[in-house]
């Protein structure tokens, strides 16, 4: 390696730190330091003059090693990176720290002890400098092309999108027919238009205008080149790195080839298997060669395999004039490779027969939204007239209850969110047709909370749709007139209701489509609790996972409406884009790295890295050794904070580095009060330091900060090496425990923490001498309040023998 | 009003679930008694302590009138435990000295009796009746002991000096 030549470049914030930092002594102190060979002092280095001084002392050979100290940290800290990296150093050679919020804004009232600190700050930073090494550019192969599961409206437009933008899509979907619930919702609010109609794509040569939207069985979106449809399918294995991943397909067969299908319906009429609907609520029967509606895509019918007397009857293969059917179908399996999968997989009903007071299975007057959806939609079972599935006649006092499973906490908690603009929907659209329909929604709450929807609700007042606030108990039947009572209270009367109906139509909890835990489990992905999808961060990462490369769609994390599901898909679409569309993944060497000679056959590592980053793999036939993956490492640390036998390192947080900046920080005091060490996240932790400067929030100069990726790289003997350095008392600062930048870097750094003070205690050293917190940004006041409380604390507890210093 | 009355039921046994209340009435519209007795609703109870309105709740008839059915709790959808929340507020009010009258001769049955009501001739001819046999004096000394322990004692005698 070569000669360790550290340049320090001092900023004195346009001499406003002058006032309290004496940069005279600072600049005699850093010229001193070994490895020093440039110092320049000025009012800034991100920019103008100060940063060409740096650059030229790059371009010129001297300097090979950086320490800034800036007083404007987040912004000059990529500046100043970016031109060192076009200086021709690697800007992993360049140590930053602020001495403006890190020690003259707290300490201002004590300046010469500030100044103390400011040399410690410095020392530490040039220690560590000279440790640094520079980090690679990572290069991998990315796939242009994704997988899409789920043809719902939120699976075809993040399709349409994929294929728009030239990538090879691939869109699955379970059914046999694409849509999703919106072949079933007939109408969606709040635009009152057809649900299937969909964004046509800009391939669409027929519909060039940005204003198309077509229905989607004449939408060309079936018809990109670059688009392939598969129905009846699902995703049965998954392999291989974001990027690249190798996906098996299993299809089922249709039985019916899609180039020869003309649906002309002869098959249906021959078929002598009949069994109910269920697309169609059940209000019907279909053969066991069938389609949903006229419209469906793909246009061509199908036989229920589960159904069909195949080769005893094969009464549809005579017919057909196309010889389009085939009994011999097999299922079949399908690989594709490619380099974001999506998941679009939506949502579906609760199964409300769970209440049983609601009589929903037993009573066939009881409906569902979904159900009511199909008796209202003109190609339904009913052509569009609400019946009584009791006798099929006209249902003329209609009654909603709201709220069936959600909102429960016997079933799902959660607010379903868009039941009550359903129920509102479809009260409003037959209240239309039928104006004399007598229709009572009772509900708890309504929530109308979207663009237009508070109207939808007014609107449905205007027409006399009652409303009452009140969950039934309830409901009972006739058992003379088989006429529906719902037993409910008027709880803004405190009046008790035994409501009429012919028909009551239940508001279910939307709950996740079949399968979504195991498909989880099959991409490597994670469930919430009530088993949507885990999006990565809501606020942050919105339709992002924890696994590159896979993002989620529409109703998969959550019940929505159909304006958020689009939203949704097109994001998802635009991540999967931003991730791939350069053709490779580019990424820093900020990973973890195995010493395999110490590395022996434990399974720590693997199991606690949170990005599934480090697998075992077998090394001289025998032993395991831990591998990490540069591609999915985040670099956190946390595997080095776990491995019991130190063989992990962080590239760019080496524990060599960390003791020769602590023991720094520690080597000079210059107050009279004992040393404390504050270990800090670079993130939250880091940011709490920030702004307590900012904030000019005062606490003693003898409080030390460092800096490391995420707590969670911190080991029990880390705290001991504190304290052994010279520190009287530890801090160690990370993010909320639910808030960790790295998951559960805070969460694991508080036990060790926990289980430090129980060591500490069997030394003979007060345990109140370590200390765990918790911080975001905007808490600076927390963090100066316990720097003072520790400094406190240790004045009380008197120095700390047993460590010895050095 | 006394703003504090929720942590009061919260703090007790039972009463524990009462903050999840968001009044959807479910409770009400199963209740018996409250579709015969229109001064007794259980989600207006829980509404009002839940405001704060402590002395109507404590002072009120409707507390005593839950006839412990459980048909409210069984169908809450928030698993609030209506009927044992109104024993935790009964509690509060037997301790504040609000008891109504058939309640403390209840009480002073069992610590003379140890059974809460007598036991009428009409009662033993019946038992006879269904070859039930006579029913002896119970011992009280055991009830006692849990009436000491539980503080029960002192808190009737109370009741008693304050009415
Ligand atoms: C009764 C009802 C009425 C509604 N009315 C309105 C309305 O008026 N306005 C409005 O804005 N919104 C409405 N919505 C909501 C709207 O339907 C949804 O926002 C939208 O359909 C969600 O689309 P999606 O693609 O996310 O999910 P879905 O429509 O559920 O599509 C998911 C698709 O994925 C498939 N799938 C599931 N699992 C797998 C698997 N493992 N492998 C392959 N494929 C799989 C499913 O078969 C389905 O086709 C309504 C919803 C319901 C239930
Ligand atoms: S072979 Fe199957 S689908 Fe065809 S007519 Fe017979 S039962 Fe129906
Ligand atoms: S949207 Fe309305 S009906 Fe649906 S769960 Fe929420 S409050 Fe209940
Ligand atoms: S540094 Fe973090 S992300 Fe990388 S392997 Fe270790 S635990 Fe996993
Ligand atoms: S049923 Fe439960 S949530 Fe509803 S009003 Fe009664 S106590 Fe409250």
């Amino acid at each position: 390696m070569d000669q360790v030549q550290v340049g320090v470049f001092l900023s004195d914030g346009g001499n406003q730190l002058t006032k309290i930092l004496d940069y005279n002594a600072i600049t005699e102190f850093v010229k001193k330091v070994a490895g020093v060979v440039f110092v320049a002092r000025g009012s800034e280095f991100w920019r103008g003059q100060g940063l060409q001084t740096m650059v030229d002392a790059i371009r010129e050979g001297k300097v090979n090693r950086v320490v800034v100290a800036e007083t404007l940290p987040k912004l000059s800290e990529v500046k100043i990176a970016n031109a060192i990296e076009d200086a021709g150093l690697n800007h992993y050679l360049m140590e930053f720290i602020d001495l403006k919020d890190h020690c003259a804004s707290p300490h201002q009232k004590t300046p010469s002890e500030a100044t103390e600190k400011a040399k410690a700050m410095l020392l530490g930073a040039i220690e560590r400098a000279k440790l640094l090494e520079p980090l690679e550019k990572l290069e991998f192969p990315a796939l242009k092309s994704s997988l899409v599961v789920g043809g719902g409206i939120a699976g075809m437009q993040t399709a349409i999108d994929l294929a728009d933008f030239g990538f090879e899509v691939s869109l699955i979907e379970k059914e046999p027919f694409l849509g999703g619930l919106a072949a079933q919702a007939g109408r969606f609010f709040p635009t009152d238009d057809c649900a299937i109609c969909i964004q046509s794509p800009s391939s669409d040569i027929k519909t060039i205008t940005h204003t198309s939207r077509k229905c989607v069985y004449r939408s060309g979106f079936t018809e990109i080149p670059n688009l392939n449809i598969l129905t009846n399918s699902r995703v049965v294995a998954v392999e291989g790195v974001p990027g690249n991943y190798k996906v098996t397909v299993e299809k089922t067969p249709r039985y019916v080839d899609e180039d020869k299908c003309v649906q002309c319906d002869l098959c249906t009429a021959v078929c002598p298997v009949e069994v109910p609907d269920e697309h169609n609520a059940r209000l019907r029967t279909r053969k066991a060669i069938y389609i949903n509606v006229p419209h469906v895509h793909p246009p061509t019918y199908v036989i229920d395999g589960s159904v069909c007397k195949f080769h005893d009857c094969a009464k549809c293969v005579d017919i057909c004039p196309t010889k389009a059917v085939d009994l011999d179908q097999r299922s079949e399996k399908v690989t594709m490779s490619v380099g974001s999968i999506i998941v679009a997989t939506g949502f579906k009903e609760f199964n409300s027969s769970a209440i049983k007071e609601y009589h929903y299975g037993e009573y066939p007057d009881v409906v569902t939204n979904l159900e009511l959806a199909r008796m209202i939609d003109g190609f339904g079972p009913t052509g569009g007239v609400v019946v009584r599935p009791s006798n099929m006649k006209p249902a003329k006092k209609i009654v909603m209850i709201q709220c069936v499973g959600s909102r429960d906490q016997r079933y799902k908690p959660y607010c379903s969110s868009i039941c009550c603009m359903i129920s509102i929907k479809h009260a409003t659209l037959i209240k239309s047709a039928y104006p004399n329909s007598d229709i009572t929604i009772c509900y708890i709450d309504i929530r109308t909370t979207g663009r237009e929807h508070e109207y939808y609700y007014e609107k449905a007042r205007e027409m006399g749709i009652k409303f009452v606030k009140g969950r039934p108990t309830e409901i009972l039947r006739d058992p003379e007139k088989g006429k529906l009572i719902v037993d409910v209270e008027d709880a803004l009367l405190s009046r008790f209701l035994e409501l009429e109906a012919d028909l009551v139509v239940l508001a279910p909890a939307m709950i996740p489509a079949d399968g979504a835990k195991k498909l989880a489990e099959i991409i490597g992905i994670e469930t919430e609790e009530d088993g949507f999808f885990k999006e990565y961060n809501a606020k942050l990462r919105p339709t992002e996972t924890k696994l590159k490369g896979v993002y989620i769609a529409g109703g998969a994390t959550f019940p929505k409406d159909a304006p958020t599901t689009s939203l949704h898909a097109h994001s998802a679409a635009m991540k999967a884009v931003k991730f791939l569309h350069t053709g490779k993944i580019v990424k820093d060497q900020r990973t973890a790295v195995i010493n395999e000679d110490y590395c022996g056959d434990c399974e720590f590592c693997p199991v606690t890295c949170p990005y599934g980053a480090i697998t075992l793999e077998q090394k001289d036939g025998e032993h395991f050794v831990a591998k990490v993956s540069d591609l999915l490492c985040e670099g956190c640390g946390i595997c080095v904070g776990t491995c019991p036998q130190n063989a992990i390192e962080l590239r760019h947080c080496r524990t060599d580095q960390m003791q020769a900046q602590m023991k720094a920080l520690m080597s000079i005091n210059g107050t009279s009060k004992p040393l404390v060490l504050a270990i800090c996240c670079s993130e939250c932790g880091h940011a709490a330091v920030d702004s307590s400067g900012m904030a000019k929030m005062e606490y003693p100069a003898n409080v030390r900060v460092m800096k490391v990726p995420c707590v969670g790289i911190l080991q029990v003997h880390q705290f001991l090496d504190a304290f052994k350095a010279g520190a009287q008392g530890v801090m160690v600062v990370g993010c909320k425990i639910d808030g960790c930048h790295y998951e559960v870097g805070s969460q694991k750094t508080e036990k060790k923490v926990e289980l430090t003070k129980i060591l500490l205690k069997e030394y003979g050293v007060e345990p109140e001498r370590l200390e765990m917190l918790n911080m975001v940004f905007i808490e600076g006041d927390k963090f100066a309040e316990a720097a003072q409380m520790m400094t406190e604390r240790l004045e009380k507890l008197g120095s700390l023998q047993t460590f010895g210093g050095s | 009003m006394d703003t504090r009355f929720s942590d009061e039921i919260t703090g007790r046994p039972g009463g524990e679930t009462i903050t999840r209340c968001y009044q959807c009435g479910t409770c009400a519209s199963s209740c018996p008694v409250a579709k015969l007795d229109s001064r007794f609703n259980p989600r207006e109870i829980i509404k009002l302590s839940l405001l704060g309105e402590k002395e109507e709740i404590l002072s009120g008839d409707p507390i005593w009138l839950c006839c412990s059915c459980y048909n409210c709790q069984e169908r809450c959808p928030q698993k609030v435990e209506i009927a044992d929340i109104i024993y935790a507020i009964r509690n509060i009010a037997f301790k504040k000295g609000y008891i109504p009258k058939i309640y403390s001769e209840f009480a002073s049955a069992l610590t003379t009796e140890g059974r809460i009501g007598k036991v009428s001739k009409f009662v033993e001819n019946k038992r006879a009746g269904v070859g039930l046999p006579t029913l002896q004096p119970t011992g009280i000394e055991a009830l006692e002991k849990i009436f000491a322990a539980t503080g029960f004692s002192k808190l009737s005698q109370k009741k008693e000096e304050t009415q």
